[in-house]
C-alpha cells in the first residue's frame, strides 16, 4: 500500500524539481538562442556558389558573366578585382566604391580563400555592405578551406 | 562478371592507394624535407639546406592568418630557449619561417611588430607559392620539424605538443 502523504510529498518534490529546473535552465536556453542568432553568417545556403560553377562561367565567354571581387590577401581567381582584405575600412571602403557604380541587379561573386569560414575576417564585412547596399543578385564562392584547396588545387583559372 | 567486378575493385583500391601516396610521400616522416630556395625580406636567398647540422622548425605562416600570428608569441619562446641547445638530431635550434603573404608591406610590418628574430623568407605568392604545393599545405599554421640532415621529424604540432617534441630530442641546453 502506498501511503497518500508520501505520494503528496513526492508529488511536491518533482514539482519543486520542475520550476528548479526551469529557472535555471531557461535563461540559459534564451542565452544560447540569442547567441546563435549573433553569430549567424550574413549569407543563406542559396547564396553560395560552387567554385565549379564560377569555373564553368569563367571558360565560357556565352554564359551570363559576373563581376568577382577578391576582398583577401591576393586576387587569385582570373579576372578578379583585387580589393584587398575587407576586414580593413580602406579596403571596404573602395569595394563600396566599386559597388556604387554597378546595378543593384549584378551578379556579383565575393571570395577570400585565405582562411576556412570560421576563421576569415574578410568575407563578412563585404557580404554585410553587399546587403546594406540592398544588392539582390550577389554571391560568396563555397571555399570552406581556403583558395588553394578550393581553386588552384582543382586547377581552376587563376591570374598569372 | 564477377571476376570483372573483382578485378575493377583492385585497380580502384590500389590506385587510391597510390593517389594518396603520391600526395603524402613528399612530407611523410623519415623522410627528407624538400629543398626550399625563397629569398629573406632583402631578397637575399636562404635555401633550408644552408640550415645543415641544426634542428630546423620550418614553420609556414602569413599575417593574414590569426592563429599564425598568435604562435609567433610562442615559437618565440621556444627559440630563445633552445636556439643554442645541443640535441640528439642536431647543434642548435633554428626556425626558418615561410610566410605565405602576399604583400611585403604586410610581411615586414608583421616580421617588424612581432619582432622575429629569426630567418623569415618568402615569394609573396600566397595560395600560389610552390612552396604550399611541394609540402602539401591544406591550411596554415602549418610546421615540419627536421633533423640535422633535413630529414622530417615530426609534422604540424603546435603548443605543448610542439615544445615536447623538441624538448625529446634535448642533450644539453
Amino acid at each position: 500500500m502506498y501511503d497518500v502523504n508520501e505520494i503528496n510529498d513526492l508529488t511536491m518534490k518533482t514539482k519543486i524539481a520542475i520550476i528548479l529546473f526551469l529557472t535555471v535552465s531557461l535563461p540559459g536556453m534564451a542565452f544560447n538562442l540569442f547567441s546563435s542568432q549573433e553569430q549567424k553568417d550574413p549569407w543563406t545556403p542559396q547564396q553560395l556558389l560552387n567554385p565549379a560553377e564560377l569555373a564553368k562561367m569563367l571558360n565560357n565567354p556565352k554564359l551570363p558573366q559576373s563581376y568577382v571581387f577578391s576582398v583577401g590577401p591576393q586576387a587569385v581567381i582570373k579576372g578578379s578585382i583585387d580589393i584587398g582584405p575587407a576586414r580593413m575600412k580602406g579596403n571596404l571602403d573602395n569595394l563600396r566604391l566599386q559597388l556604387d557604380k554597378l546595378s543593384k541587379n549584378a551578379l556579383i561573386v565575393i571570395y577570400c580563400g585565405c582562411c576556412p569560414f570560421d576563421r576569415c575576417p574578410n568575407v563578412r564585412p563585404a557580404i554585410e555592405l553587399l546587403k546594406n547596399m540592398q544588392f539582390c543578385n550577389y554571391k560568396l564562392l563555397n571555399l570552406p578551406r581556403n583558395i588553394k584547396a578550393d581553386w588552384i588545387d582543382p586547377g581552376y583559372p587563376v591570374n598569372d | 562478371m564477377t571476376r570483372l567486378f573483382l578485378i575493377s575493385a583492385v585497380i580502384i583500391f590500389f590506385g587510391n592507394i597510390s593517389t594518396g601516396f603520391a600526395q603524402t610521400q613528399r612530407i611523410a616522416l623519415g623522410d627528407k624535407a624538400p629543398e626550399i630556395e625563397l629569398s629573406d625580406p632583402n631578397g637575399r636567398p636562404v635555401p633550408l639546406s644552408y640550415l645543415k647540422g641544426k634542428l630546423v622548425l620550418i614553420d609556414f605562416w602569413a599575417t593574414w592568418c590569426a592563429p599564425c600570428v598568435k604562435e609567433q608569441t610562442e615559437l618565440a619562446g621556444l627559440y630563445k630557449k633552445y636556439k643554442r641547445s645541443e640535441f640528439t638530431k642536431g647543434k642548435g635550434f633554428e626556425i626558418y619561417g615561410v610566410s605565405l603573404d602576399a604583400k611585403k608591406s604586410n610581411w615586414e610590418t608583421g616580421i617588424h611588430t612581432l619582432n622575429v628574430q629569426w630567418i623569415q623568407v618568402s615569394d609573396l605568392k600566397f595560395w600560389q607559392s610552390p612552396v604550399a604545393k611541394t609540402y602539401n599545405i591544406q591550411e596554415l599554421p602549418f610546421n615540419v620539424l627536421i633533423d640535422e640532415n633535413g630529414i622530417i621529424l615530426a609534422k604540424n604540432l603546435h603548443g605543448a605538443e610542439l615544445g615536447k617534441a623538441i624538448a625529446g630530442y634535448l642533450i644539453r641546453k
